[in-house]
């Protein structure tokens, strides 16, 4: 390395008597020469003409009022301001891309276009704040009816959120919930996006004052019968644990389940909430398929039979017919089933009363809420600056190994004026 | 840390007068030209005026700051001129301004002249800062922009050269 170059002893030592001999001080004996070196080598310096002395003296005395630089050299002090000034453009740049990354990740949540077969996440907004949905949460099938009951497409949610025109639920809401309509639209044009099948999940928990508890699981069937949904099953115990506790297995049109959701979290504190999906298009398709195979064989079945001539022959094609017809009902019970999931959502809802919050009469703002509250704004800050974080410090880094590049190069430039020519 | 305005004037006042000679002395080695060495001279000690207020004495002595920013301009020169500074030739003739001289100090003093002129122009650019600006190690790495170490590595190693070309002979 050129700038590795350790001092022998012998070398400091002559150094050292160099330095005293160019400082006045007496020298070594055996290092006179350096002494008479320096002597000789001062003597020929190069000396100032008076005139240019007395012009540079003036000069300096009224400081240098007539430049010879165009243009005037920087002040430092200038730069050092333009650096303030640079400041609050970088702390705006950060904020920009610190809410483009927070507005970028909410909004995926609406943004879903694409589907798989298993289970997705999404954010579920409550507020001001974002909960991820947990891909677990959401329920298995029901064997009560020998199929699933969880059903729709979040995705086409979605889109009719964006283009209200665009709904097309496959699930008719009674009439009760039409007319009062807490619902919108029931049916309009079918948006290409309604062609996959998706059914859609969502596990809530609720905590509510106990002098409230009743009250709260009462609203609860209110407000699935409000927005056409079912109560599959519900357990409620009031006195089992303290405070009471009460958890119902729901059915809910998929295409009111936000909205149904919304209402359902407004009944008591949320403790939890997460949602998940799942693209069942493809067992909906094969279905389909099978079916319609199915049903030209037996078409052809019949065909055949019109055109038996023998005993025999009739009985064998009227046994083939019936096992095609019984795959055939089997094929339209699994296509029901398939629909159901998708056309109705699940909703796994527990609602647990709380001793500690009672005596409130209402929902309130415990300093414990507020903890909470306080954690997750910390978290989001966190999150947050650590983001700007991870964008400004390579940013940073290819700065300064920019400015580097660029000063070492300069100087590099520079300094080739002293290589010989 | 900078310097008050005032203060800072004052301190500028004294580093001219402490270092206005050497500075030329080492511009006029570095460029061999009289009239490109009283430029430059003036205008490093422009631009240190203009900057006087922004020195940071943790970041070395004044003396060397006030040598690093003649250098950069003398180098800037220097490549303006797109030519190096051959010494030989233009060296002021001091035996021509001294004739009271002895004859024998005379031709000592041209023989060091000619071996600092035979030095390869980085080298004579030490010798220049070491003798005529008389600066430490220490200052010298930071005029050159490396460590002291270095530095005095490549002091010693144009003084000896220096010796080496006094002591051949003529």
């Amino acid at each position: 390395m050129r700038h590795r170059d350790p001092l022998s002893d012998e070398q400091r030592q002559e150094l050292d008597a160099l330095d005293r001999a160019l400082a006045g001080e007496p020298v070594d004996p055996a290092l006179r020469e350096l002494e008479e070196l320096v002597r000789e080598v001062r003597a020929t310096a190069p000396q100032m003409t008076p005139g240019f002395a007395a012009r540079l003296e003036e000069e300096v005395r009224s400081g240098f009022p007539t430049s010879q630089e165009r243009p005037p050299l920087r002040d430092r002090r200038a730069l050092a301001g333009r650096r303030w000034m640079l400041l609050p453009a970088a702390g705006s740049l950060a904020a920009v891309i610190a809410a483009l990354v927070i507005v970028l990740g909410a909004g995926s949540s609406e943004t879903i276009t694409t589907f798989s077969g298993k289970p997705t996440t999404f954010p579920v907004e409550r507020g001001a704040q974002t909960e991820e949905a947990s891909p677990s949460s959401g329920g298995t099938a029901d064997s009560a009816d020998g199929s699933a009951d969880r059903a729709d497409s979040a995705p086409a949610q979605r889109a009719r959120r964006s283009a209200p025109s665009s709904a097309a639920p496959s699930v008719s809401p009674p009439p009760s919930a039409a007319s009062s309509n807490p619902a919108g639209p029931s049916t309009t044009a079918i948006a290409p996006a309604r062609a996959r099948k998706v059914e859609r999940a969502a596990v809530l928990a609720l905590r509510t004052p106990e002098n409230r508890f009743e009250r709260t699981t009462d609203a609860v069937i209110a407000t699935v019968s409000r927005f056409g949904g079912i109560v599959a099953s519900s357990q409620i115990g009031a006195s089992d644990v303290a405070g009471g506790e009460a958890s119902f297995d729901l059915r809910i049109p998929t295409e009111r389940l936000d909205r149904a959701l919304a209402a359902l979290s407004r009944l008591g504190h949320i403790t939890e909430r997460n949602q998940s999906l799942q693209d069942i298009t493809a067992s909906f398709t094969s279905a389909q398929e099978r079916l319609t195979d199915a049903r030209a064989e037996r078409r052809g079945l019949l065909r055949a039979l019109g055109r038996a001539t023998t005993q025999n022959q009739v009985a064998s094609i009227k046994a083939q017919l019936r096992t095609v017809s019984s795959r055939i009902s089997g094929l339209k019970g699994e296509l029901s089933s398939l629909r159901r999931r998708a056309d109705l959502s699940r909703v796994d809802l527990t609602v647990r009363g709380s001793a500690a919050s009672g005596g409130g009469g209402g929902e309130t703002w415990t300093p414990g809420d507020a903890a909470g509250d306080a954690l997750r704004v910390i978290e989001v800050l966190a999150g947050v600056t650590l983001v700007a974080l991870a964008v400004l410090a390579p940013l940073g880094l290819i700065t300064a190994a920019v400015v580097l590049v660029v000063r070492s190069g300069r100087r590099r430039r520079r300094e080739s004026a002293l290589d010989p020519a | 840390m900078a310097t008050p305005p005032n203060t800072a004037r004052e301190s500028f006042d004294a580093l001219y007068r402490e270092c206005a000679r050497d500075i030329y002395a080492y511009v006029r080695t570095l460029l061999a030209d009289d009239a490109s060495a009283e430029d430059v001279t003036a205008l490093a000690f422009e631009r240190a005026f203009r900057r006087r207020s922004t020195f940071d004495c943790r970041r070395g002595s004044q003396r060397g700051w006030l040598f690093g920013i003649a250098r950069n301009a003398a180098l800037d020169e220097l490549r303006r001129r797109r030519r190096s500074a051959p010494m030989l030739g233009e060296l002021p003739d001091e035996s021509a301004r001294a004739p009271e001289e002895e004859a024998d100090l005379a031709v000592r003093r041209t023989t060091v002249r000619v071996a600092l002129a035979a030095l390869a122009p980085r080298d004579r650019e030490l010798v220049a800062l070491k003798f005529h600006g008389g600066l430490s190690n220490a200052e010298i790495a930071a005029v050159l922009g490396t460590t002291e170490s270095n530095a005095g590595t490549r002091v010693h190693r144009a003084v000896t050269k220096l010796r080496e070309a006094c002591d051949a002979p003529s």
